[in-house]
C-alpha cells in the first residue's frame, strides 16, 4: 500500500513535469522550462514565438 | 475594451525600468544595447485595459538591425493604440531623433522625459510644455527608477491612446525636400500603398526593405522623382538626416537650458579615467572578476577564515534538504527496497546535489547583474573591443557572451544584434564556451571534492578564465580558416554609472530562483528519476533473476551491471586520453546535454555508494601513524570500528564542504584529470536547448552541425591538453 502511493505521487510529479514542459515549448519557451536556472531571461526564451 | 501601448526609445534610456513598473513584470535592466532583443507583453498594474509592449532600444527606424526592424514593423504594421516615446532627458538631442521618426509612422505618441533627476542634478532645465507645444504630443518628465510621473505618464497614455490622436505633421523639412515627399505619397497613394507618408519619407532614405515591397514600375516612378530633384551628387538620405538634426537643434535651443557652468566632469567621467584606462582597464577587471568569484566559492573568504557567502547559503541549504530527507525516510518504513531507492537515494540525493549548488549560481549572478546595472560591464564591452579586434571580432561580441554567463539559450539568441552574419555564426559558437550557470556546480563540485587542498577560488577562478582564453583562440582560428571577413565597427553608448536599486536587485534574484525551480521541478526532477531507473535497473529485474539472487530481494541490481554502465562502458574509452575513461564520468558528460545541471546529479546518485569497510581499509592504508593518530586513531593504529567516524568527521569533509563525493577519486584519480573533465563539460556542446538555439540563429541543420562540432574538438583537445601537460605538474 505504501509503495503504491509513493508511486502514485511520483506519477503524478512526474507526469506534470512533462506536461509542463510540453505545453511550455508548445507556447515558445524553452522546454528546459522557464528559461534556464543560470539567466532569469525566460522572456528571451519565449520571445522567439515572435521571430519564428 | 483593451489597448495596446509600446514602449520605444534609446537603448538605456530608462525603458525597460519603465516597463518593469508599469507592469509588475521582471526583465532584465543592462546598460548596453542587445539586453531586449525581443519586444515584451505585459498588462499595466494600474489599468488592466492597457497592455504594454517593450520594444528593443534602437536609436533610428532604419532597416540597419534587427532590434530597429522589430521596432518599426511593430510600430507600422501593428499600429498600437498609442506609443511611449522614453527620451533620456540628460542626451535630448540624441533621443529626439529617434522621437522624429516615431512621429513620421503617424501613431498616438507619449514622450516620457525620463532621468529628470540628473537632469536637475547638473543643473539643466527643460521646458517640458513648450516642448509639447512644437512637438504636438504630450510631454511627461518622469524618474522612471523611482517612479516620479510614471502616474501622470500613464493617465496620458491612456487618454492618448483612448482619444486616438494622430501627431500633425510637423515642419522639418525645407521646401523641397517636402515636396518631394508630397510627391512621393501622391504616386505610392494612387497605386494603393497603405502608410503612403511613412513609406515617401523611407524610400527616399533608401530604405531596401520598403522598397522590396513595392513594384518595379512603381520604384522607376519614384526614382524619377527623386533625380529630377536631387543629383547624382545630392544623397536625399543624408539630406534628410541632417535637416531632422537641424531641427532638433532648434527645438532644443528653444526648449533646454543648459547650467551655467558648462561641461562638469561627472564622477562616472572621473571613473572612467581609471576603469577604460589603457593600462589599467583590464587588471582591474581581473581584480574584479577574482572577488566575484571568492564572493560565491572560498572556504576561506577574503582571508577572513570565514566562508564566503555563496559557500555559507549553500550550507544552509543543504542542512534544510538534509532534515527533509531524514523526515521523508522515517515515512518510507515499510515501503520496498526499490521505493525507497527511488525517493531517497534517487529524488532526494539528485535534487538534493544541485540545490546545495544554487546559493553559489544565485550569489555569482547577483553580482554580476549588479556589475552590468551600475554601467560597469558596458565599459567592459569597450576595453575588450582592443583586443577582440585582432582576433577578428568587435567588442559587441561580448555582450553575447557576458550573457552566456547566466544562460547559453539567451546568449546564442543575443547574436542577432550582431550586424555581420560572421559575427554571429562565431559568436553563436563561442557563446558554448561560456561558463553559465548551469555549469557552475560542475566546478564547485569538482573543486570541493578534488581540489579540497587547493585555494578554491583560484581554481574556480582559473576555469572562468580558461573559457575567455580558449574564445579568443578558437575565433582566431575561426577567423583565419574558417569565416574570412574583417571584424564590424563597433559604436556603444557609455551610459552614466548609476547605483542600482535594491529592488532591481531583488527582483533579478527572484527570478533567478523562480527560474531554478520550476528547471528542478521539470528537466532535473525527470533526469533524477531517469538517471535512477537506468543505474540501478537491467534485464535481470525484470526477469526475476535480481530478486531471486538479492537477500532483501530487491529487484534492482548493481550499478556496474546496470543499464547505464552498459552504455558507459561502450562510450567511456573515448576519454580514456582525457583521464576520465570510466563508465560514471563519461554518463556523467551525455546527461549533461539534457541539461548541465545534470552532471552534477549523475554524479550524486553514481557516487552515492556507501563508504564499505574496504573502502575504508584501503583509503586510510596510505597514512602514516602518526597522521592516523592525528586523525583520531588511538596509538595511531587503524580501527576499522572508528573509521567510520573519522572519515565523515575529518576526511570526508576535510575543508569543511559537505558536497563532496569522496568516491568521484576512484574514477578520476588525479587532479589533471580533475581539471580536463571541468574543461571538458566546460567547452563541449551545450544543452540540447542552446543547440535549438543555435539551429534558430544559424539557420540550418548544417550550420549547426558545424559549430556543435567545433565546440566538441575543441573541448576534446583541450581536455587532452589539461590532462597532458597538467599531469607534469598536478
Amino acid at each position: 500500500m505504501a509503495d503504491a502511493i509513493v508511486i502514485l505521487i511520483i506519477g503524478v510529479c512526474l507526469l506534470g513535469s512533462v506536461g509542463y514542459m510540453v505545453w511550455n515549448k508548445k507556447r515558445g519557451g524553452s522546454s528546459c522550462g522557464c528559461g534556464c536556472s543560470g539567466c532569469g531571461c525566460s522572456s528571451s526564451c519565449r520571445g522567439k514565438k515572435e521571430d519564428g | 475594451m483593451s489597448y495596446t501601448i509600446a514602449l520605444a526609445g534609446n537603448p538605456n534610456c530608462g525603458k525597460t525600468t519603465l516597463f518593469n513598473e508599469l507592469t509588475g513584470s521582471r526583465q532584465r535592466v543592462g546598460n548596453w544595447p542587445g539586453v531586449t532583443v525581443d519586444k515584451k507583453e505585459g498588462i499595466c498594474k494600474k489599468d488592466k485595459e492597457l497592455h504594454i509592449t517593450d520594444l528593443p532600444g534602437t536609436y533610428s527606424l532604419s532597416p540597419y538591425s534587427a532590434e530597429e526592424i522589430i521596432a518599426r514593423d511593430y510600430l507600422v504594421k501593428e499600429k498600437p493604440d498609442a506609443v511611449i516615446d522614453i527620451v533620456d532627458g540628460t542626451s535630448i538631442e540624441r533621443n529626439l531623433y529617434l522621437t522624429l521618426q516615431i512621429l513620421e509612422t503617424g501613431v498616438p505618441t507619449v514622450i516620457a522625459l525620463n532621468m529628470m533627476d540628473e537632469v536637475e542634478a547638473r543643473g539643466d532645465e527643460i521646458k517640458a510644455e513648450k516642448l509639447s507645444r512644437i512637438l504636438d504630443v504630450p510631454v511627461v518628465p518622469i524618474t522612471a527608477r523611482s517612479g516620479k510621473g510614471i502616474g501622470e505618464l500613464l493617465a496620458q497614455a491612456a487618454e492618448t491612446a483612448r482619444g486616438k490622436k494622430t501627431p500633425q505633421k510637423l515642419l522639418v523639412f525645407d521646401e523641397k525636400l517636402q515636396r518631394v515627399i508630397d510627391e512621393v505619397e501622391k504616386e505610392l497613394e494612387s497605386s494603393g500603398e497603405s502608410d503612403s507618408a511613412w513609406k515617401a519619407v523611407k524610400l527616399l532614405e533608401n530604405d531596401e526593405n520598403i522598397a522590396a515591397g513595392i513594384s518595379e514600375e512603381l520604384k522607376n516612378r519614384i526614382r524619377k522623382i527623386i533625380g529630377k530633384a536631387y543629383g547624382s551628387n545630392e544623397d536625399p538620405e543624408a539630406i534628410i538626416a541632417d535637416q531632422r538634426y537641424r531641427y532638433i537643434a532648434k527645438v532644443v535651443k528653444d526648449t533646454v537650458k543648459k547650467s551655467a557652468a558648462g561641461h562638469i566632469e561627472t564622477k562616472s567621467d572621473k571613473l572612467d579615467k581609471i576603469l577604460t584606462n589603457r593600462i589599467l582597464a583590464l587588471p582591474v577587471f581581473a581584480c574584479i572578476m577574482y572577488l566575484l568569484f571568492a564572493c560565491t566559492n572560498s572556504e576561506n573568504f577574503l582571508f577572513l577564515g570565514i566562508p564566503s557567502p555563496g559557500i555559507w547559503l549553500a550550507g544552509l541549504v543543504e542542512s534544510v534538504w538534509g532534515g527533509l530527507t531524514g523526515v521523508i525516510e522515517g515515512l518510507l518504513g515499510n515501503a520496498s527496497p526499490w521505493v525507497y531507492s527511488l525517493v531517497i537515494d534517487g529524488i532526494m540525493a539528485g535534487l538534493g546535489s544541485i540545490l546545495g549548488f544554487i546559493p553559489l549560481v544565485l550569489v555569482l549572478y547577483l553580482l554580476i547583474s549588479f556589475l552590468e546595472d551600475c554601467g560597469y560591464m558596458a565599459r567592459i564591452a569597450f576595453v575588450l573591443d582592443r583586443i577582440f579586434r585582432r582576433f577578428g571580432l568587435s567588442g559587441r561580441s561580448f555582450i553575447p557572451l557576458l550573457q552566456g554567463f547566466g544562460c547559453s539559450v539567451p546568449a546564442v539568441m543575443a547574436t542577432r544584434t550582431l550586424e555581420s552574419e560572421k559575427d554571429r555564426k562565431i559568436t553563436a559558437i563561442l557563446a558554448g564556451f561560456m561558463p553559465c550557470g548551469a555549469k557552475l556546480p560542475i566546478f564547485a563540485l569538482f573543486v570541493s571534492t578534488l581540489f579540497a587542498d587547493s585555494n578554491q577560488t583560484l581554481v574556480t577562478y582559473s576555469v572562468y578564465i580558461f573559457s575567455i582564453v580558449t574564445a579568443i583562440l578558437v575565433s582566431l582560428l575561426l577567423n583565419k580558416f574558417v569565416y574570412k571577413d574583417g571584424a564590424s565597427n563597433f559604436i556603444m553608448e557609455l551610459p552614466q554609472y548609476r547605483v542600482p536599486t535594491l529592488k532591481s536587485v531583488f527582483i533579478h534574484g527572484w527570478e533567478k530562483v523562480k527560474g531554478f525551480a520550476v528547471k528542478a521541478g521539470t528537466v532535473i526532477f525527470v533526469s533524477t528519476v531517469l538517471i535512477w531507473f537506468l543505474s540501478g535497473f537491467n534485464l535481470d529485474s525484470f526477469n526475476g533473476k535480481n530478486a531471486a539472487e538479492n537477500e532483501d530481494g530487491s529487484i534492482m541490481c548493481e550499478m556496474n551491471d546496470s543499464f547505464m554502465a552498459s552504455v558507459g562502458n561502450v562510450i567511456a574509452p573515448v576519454f580514456k586520453p582525457l583521464g576520465f575513461g570510466e563508465w560514471r564520468p563519461a554518463v556523467g558528460v551525455v546527461t549533461g546535454w539534457i541539461a548541465k545541471e545534470n552532471v552534477v546529479v549523475t554524479f550524486a546518485q553514481l557516487y552515492e555508494e556507501d563508504v564499505t569497510e574496504e573502502y575504508l581499509e584501503e583509503y586510510f592504508s596510505r597514512f602514516t601513524s602518526e597522521e592516523l593518530e592525528e586523525l583520531g586513531f588511538e596509538g595511531g593504529a587503524y580501527d576499522s570500528e572508528a573509521a567510520g567516524d573519522i572519515y565523515s568527521e575529518s576526511v570526508l569533509f576535510e575543508g569543511g564542504d559537505e558536497n563532496a563525493l569522496p568516491h568521484m577519486k576512484d574514477d578520476i584519480k588525479t587532479k589533471a584529470a580533475a581539471y580536463a573533465y571541468m574543461v571538458f563539460n566546460l567547452l563541449c556542446m551545450p544543452c540540447f536547448a542552446a543547440v535549438g538555439a543555435m539551429k534558430r540563429e544559424l539557420k540550418t541543420w548544417k550550420e549547426t552541425g558545424k559549430a556543435v562540432g567545433i565546440q566538441m574538438a575543441t573541448a576534446y583537445a583541450a581536455a587532452l591538453l589539461v590532462n597532458v601537460v597538467g599531469g607534469l605538474f598536478l
